[in-house]
C-alpha cells in the first residue's frame, strides 16, 4: 500500500468510527437511564408501590440530559481543535522549541527532525517539548502533512541516542504519511463528548490529589479529589466505550507505523531500541499531564508505568482496551532475536558522546533509471538514500546561513534573499522598496544574497523548509509585514516565473495555519473528468516551464497527457496557463481524492521526463506542485535519470 | 419538564461560555510567555558576548578600570534580573526589573563604546570589531524579538480588559502583563565624542 492508498483508507476509517460512536451514545444513554432508575428503585423500595421501570418523562429527561452533555462536549472540542496539532501540543503542556536554541539536547533533536523532513519532502514541523514529562513518549498531530506538529517528552530527548531518536521520529512521520494524524484529531473531537464527564473528574483528581496530599490544612481541599473520583466513576461508562473505539482504530495502525519506521530508517535497531528503553525505564512512557487520556491514541507508546506493565505482563484480559499493542509484541515484531529482557535505563542521561552521523561518507546508491510511476511511488516515503542526501545537503550549508535560518528576524532575510533577482535593475527595485520600510532587513538581505547565489541551486527549497519553524514565531503583525515584502519582491520584475510564484504560494500555505484558522481541505472530487480544465492548465504550465520552444512543449505535454488517457487534453498556450490559472487549478486539484492525485502527479512527472533527466529547475516545480496538492515528495537526487514511459 | 430541560441546557451553555473565556485567556498568556523565550535566547547571547568584549578592551584600556567594571557589574545584574523574568514572564514586577537592568547595561556599554573612540588601536583590533558586530546584531535581534513579545502581550492585555472577560480575569488571577520597553532616554542619547 502506498501513501495514496493509506490516505484513502484513513478517510474510510473515519466513517467507521462515527458508526461506533453512535452505538456508544446509545449504550451510554441506556446505561445512565438504567443506573439512575435502579438507584430510584432502591431508594423507593420501602414503599409498596410497584416500580415503573420505564417512565417516558424520566427517560426523556435522562436521555436528553446525556445527549446534551455529549453533544456540547463534542462540538466544543471539534471547534477548539480547529487549530490543529498546536491545540493538542498545548493541551499536554508542550512549549515550542526555539529554533535558535543552544541547548545541545534540543539542538540534536532539531537536527534529526530537519534531516528527516528534508529527506521526506515535508516542511520542518514545529516541535513541542513536554518539559516536565520524564517518560519516553512522542506524538504527531495535525490535519495535513503540511501543518503537522511534533511533540516529544524531555525523557525522549535526553535518554534516547541519535539512532533511536531517528526511529521514534520516523514512526511519527509514518503516522503523518498514513493519514493517522487527521484521523486521530477527528477521533479526539468526536470522542470528547462521551469522555467529558470522566475528563472533568480525571482532571480534578490528578490536579488536586497532589495539592491535597501536600496541604496541611486539610478540610475543604480534601473534598475536591473525592468529587473528582465520583465524576470519574460515573463517567467511566463513557471512558470504557471511548477506549473500545480508540483501540479498534488505533492498535493496528501502531504496528503499521512501527513497520513503516523500520522501512524508512532501514534500521530496526532504532525503533526497537527506543521501545526497549521504554520497557526498562521506571517511568516507562507515562505522561503525567491530566489530559493524557484524551490524547492517548496520539502517543508513540501508551502511558503505563514500566513496573506496573511488568506486573501486569501475565494479564491480557484488558488489552483490548489499550490504544497500543503490548510493548513486548511490538519489540518482537521488529527484533525477532530479542531475549525478553529490558535494559536498565537511568532517567535523563543525555550524553554528547556519540558517533556523529556519517555526512556523505556512504557511497551514493546506484541511481537506476526510474519510471514516472516509480518516482510517484516515492511520495510519502522516506528512505536511507534520501536521508544520506539530506545530511550531505545540510552539512554543505554555510554556518552563517544555518544560523540565519533559525532566527525569526534573519529567516525573513533568507527568504527575501532567495527571491532576490540576479538582474541588477530588478534587484535595485526590490531592495529599494525595503529601504523605506525596514533598514535592518535590507542590510541582512543584502549580506545573504551573494552567499545564496554561490550555493548550489538544490539548496533553495530545503532552505525554505528549514526557515519555517523560525518564521512561525513571528507575531501576526510582523508576519503581515513580511508577506507584503515577499509580494513586493515577486512583483518587482514585472514578470513572475512559475517557480517564484509557486514558492510564495508554498510559503503562504505553510505559514497561514499558524496565523489564522484555516479549514482543512476536504475531498470534493472523485472523478478526474470534473477537473479536466485544471489538469490541462497545470500540465501545460509544466510543459512550458520545461521547454521554451513550442515543439518541445507540445511533445512533453503529449507524454504527460498519455498518463491521463481517460481525458483528452490539449496543450494550452502560455497565456491561458498563466499564474492565475495555475493558482486556481492548484486550489481545486487539492480537493481531489488521493488515488486520483497519484495519477495526476504521475502525468506531471512524465511531462518533465520528456528530456530523460529531471533538471533542478524541473524538480523544483514538481516538488512545489506536489506540496500544493498536499503530497510530501522527497527531493530528486542529483543525476536521477528518468525513462520515457512510451518507449524511445 | 421541557422547561426544566431548557433551563439545564442554558446552564450548560453558560458554563461552556465561561470555560471558553478562561481557556482563551490561558492561551493568550501562554503565547506571550512563549514569545518571551525568543527574547531570552538573544539576551543570553548578549550576556555571553559582553565579558569577551571587556576582556579584549582591558588589554588596551589599562586605566579605565572603573568603566570596565561598571559594565561587568551591570551585566551580572541583568543576568539575574533576566533569570527572574524568564522564570515567570507574566510577573509584571520581574519584567520591570529586567527592563531597568537592561537599560543600565545598555547605558554602561554605551559609555564604554564612547570611551573606545579615544583608543584607535582598540577600534582597529579585528577581534574587537567582530565582537562589536555580533553585539550589534544581537541587539537588533533583541529588538525584533521584543516587538513580537509586545504584540503578544498587548493582545493578552486587551483580551483581559474586555467585558465580560475582565470579570473572569480578575477572579481567576490573570494579572496585567508588562510590555518590554526600552528606556528611550538612554537610547536617544548619542555618545558624546570628545576630540
Amino acid at each position: 500500500m502506498d501513501f495514496f492508498q493509506h490516505q484513502d483508507q484513513a478517510r474510510k476509517a473515519s466513517r467507521l468510527l462515527l458508526l461506533y460512536f453512535a452505538l456508544a451514545i446509545i449504550a451510554i444513554v441506556l446505561s445512565v437511564h438504567f443506573a439512575v432508575s435502579f438507584l430510584l428503585m432502591w431508594v423507593s423500595s420501602d414503599t409498596l408501590e410497584p416500580f415503573d421501570w420505564f417512565q417516558l418523562d424520566r427517560f426523556v429527561v435522562l436521555a436528553g440530559g446525556a445527549l446534551l452533555v455529549i453533544a456540547s462536549g463534542s462540538l466544543y472540542k471539534i471547534w477548539r481543535l480547529g487549530d490543529g496539532g498546536h491545540t493538542v501540543a498545548r493541551l499536554l503542556g508542550g512549549r515550542p522549541i526555539d529554533p535558535n536554541t543552544t541547548d545541545p539536547a534540543e539542538r540534536r533533536l532539531l537536527n534529526v527532525v530537519e534531516e528527516m523532513s528534508i529527506a521526506a519532502g515535508l516542511p520542518v514541523p514545529t516541535i513541542y517539548l513536554l518539559d516536565s514529562e520524564e517518560g519516553i513518549n512522542a506524538f504527531a498531530a495535525g490535519f495535513t502533512p503540511q501543518d503537522a506538529v511534533l511533540g516529544v517528552t524531555r525523557g525522549t530527548m535526553g535518554i534516547l541516542n541519535r539512532e533511536e531518536l531517528q526511529g521514534v521520529i520516523a514512526h511519527e512521520f509514518s503516522h503523518i504519511f498514513n493519514g493517522d494524524m487527521s484521523l486521530n484529531l477527528r477521533l479526539m473531537g468526536v470522542l470528547h463528548g462521551i469522555l467529558v464527564i470522566a475528563l472533568i473528574g480525571y482532571f480534578i483528581l490528578r490536579s488536586t490529589v497532589r495539592a491535597a496530599s501536600s496541604n496541611r490544612k486539610g478540610g475543604a481541599i480534601v473534598v475536591l479529589p473525592v468529587l473528582g473520583l465520583t465524576l470519574v466513576v460515573i463517567g467511566y461508562v463513557g471512558v470504557f466505550f471511548g477506549r473500545v473505539i480508540k483501540s479498534a482504530v488505533s492498535r493496528q495502525r501502531e504496528f503499521l507505523a512501527d513497520a513503516s519506521a523500520v522501512q524508512f530508517t532501514r534500521n530496526p535497531g532504532g525503533v526497537a531500541g527506543a521501545l526497549k528503553k521504554i520497557g526498562g525505564l521506571v517511568q516507562g512512557s507515562l505522561v503525567m499531564s491530566p489530559h493524557a487520556e484524551q490524547a492517548s491514541h496520539f502517543f508513540f507508546s501508551d502511558g503505563k508505568l514500566g513496573k506496573v506493565r511488568m506486573a501486569l505482563a501475565g494479564k491480557s484480559h484488558f488489552d483490548f482496551l489499550s490504544t497500543h499493542p503490548p510493548l513486548a509484541d511490538r519489540i518482537r515484531r521488529i527484533d525477532r532475536s530479542w531475549n525478553g529482557v529490558y535494559p536498565k535505563v537511568e532517567p535523563v542521561a543525555f550524553s554528547e558522546l556519540e558517533p556523529k552521523p556519517a555526512a556523505g561518507g556512504k557511497r551514493a546508491a546506484e541511481l537506476f533509471t526510474a519510471l514516472p510511476a516509480q518516482l510517484t511511488a516515492l511520495i510519502g516515503t522516506l528512505d536511507q538514500v534520501h536521508l544520506d542526501y539530506a545530511q550531505k545537503l545540510l552539512s554543505g550549508i554555510s554556518e552563517r546561513i544555518r544560523t540565519a535560518v533559525h532566527d525569526p528576524s534573519a529567516a525573513r532575510a533568507v527568504v527575501l534573499a532567495l527571491l532576490t533577482s540576479r538582474e541588477p535593475e530588478v534587484r535595485q527595485r526590490q531592495l529599494q522598496q525595503l529601504a523605506g520600510a525596514d533598514d535592518l532587513l535590507l542590510r541582512e538581505t543584502q549580506e545573504l544574497a551573494p552567499l545564496l547565489e554561490s550555493s548550489p541551486r538544490e539548496i533553495r527549497l530545503p532552505l525554505l523548509d528549514l526557515a519555517l519553524p523560525a518564521l512561525r514565531r513571528l507575531s501576526p503583525a510582523q508576519y503581515q509585514a513580511f508577506m507584503k515584502h515577499v509580494d513586493d519582491f515577486v512583483r518587482a520584475d514585472r514578470q513572475i516565473d512559475l517557480f517564484e510564484y509557486t514558492l510564495t504560494h508554498v510559503l503562504k500555505r505553510h505559514l497561514e495555519p499558524s496565523f489564522s484558522r484555516t479549514r482543512p481541505s476536504t475531498v470534493e472530487f472523485y472523478a478526474l473528468s470534473a477537473l479536466r480544465q485544471e489538469c490541462a492548465v497545470l500540465l501545460s504550465a509544466v510543459a512550458h516551464a520545461g521547454h521554451k520552444e513550442p515543439e518541445g512543449a507540445k511533445r512533453a505535454f503529449a507524454q504527460g497527457a498519455r498518463e491521463l488517457n481517460g481525458l483528452s487534453l490539449s496543450l494550452l498556450p502560455l497565456e491561458q496557463a498563466g499564474l492565475v490559472g495555475v493558482r486556481d487549478s492548484l486550489a481545486r486539484l487539492e480537493k481531489l481524492s488521493p488515488k486520483l492525485k497519484k495519477d495526476v502527479m504521475r502525468a506531471f512527472i512524465a511531462a518533465s521526463a520528456f528530456d530523460a533527466t529531471i533538471t533542478v529547475g524541473e524538480g523544483e516545480v514538481l516538488r512545489v506542485i506536489a506540496d500544493c496538492l498536499g503530497l510530501p515528495m522527497p527531493p530528486f537526487l542529483p543525476g536521477q535519470k528518468i525513462a520515457s514511459p512510451a518507449a524511445p | 419538564m421541557i422547561a426544566g430541560l431548557i433551563f439545564l441546557g442554558l446552564i450548560v451553555l453558560f458554563v461552556l461560555f465561561l470555560v471558553g473565556i478562561y481557556n482563551s485567556l490561558v492561551t493568550l498568556r501562554n503565547r506571550f510567555k512563549n514569545a518571551f523565550s525568543q527574547i531570552d535566547v538573544q539576551l543570553k547571547r548578549r550576556y555571553d558576548l559582553i565579558p569577551n568584549l571587556v576582556e579584549t578592551a582591558k588589554a588596551y584600556m589599562k586605566h579605565e578600570r572603573e568603566t570596565l567594571e561598571a559594565v561587568i557589574q551591570a551585566r551580572n545584574q541583568a543576568v539575574s534580573a533576566e533569570g527572574r523574568a524568564a522564570a515567570n514572564p507574566a510577573d509584571a514586577n520581574a519584567m520591570k526589573g529586567l527592563m531597568g537592568a537592561e537599560a543600565a547595561l545598555t547605558g554602561a556599554v554605551g559609555r564604554l563604546f564612547a570611551l573606545m573612540e579615544s583608543y584607535p588601536d582598540l577600534k582597529a583590533n579585528q577581534n574587537m570589531a567582530q565582537l562589536t558586530e555580533e553585539l550589534t546584531s544581537t541587539e537588533n535581534r533583541v529588538a525584533f524579538a521584543r516587538q513580537a513579545y509586545n504584540d503578544a502581550v498587548t493582545e493578552y492585555n486587551i483580551s483581559r480588559e474586555k467585558f465580560p472577560n475582565v470579570i473572569i480575569a480578575n477572579s481567576m488571577g490573570f494579572t496585567a502583563a508588562q510590555v518590554f520597553e526600552v528606556e528611550t532616554k538612554e537610547e536617544r542619547q548619542a555618545p558624546k565624542v570628545q576630540f
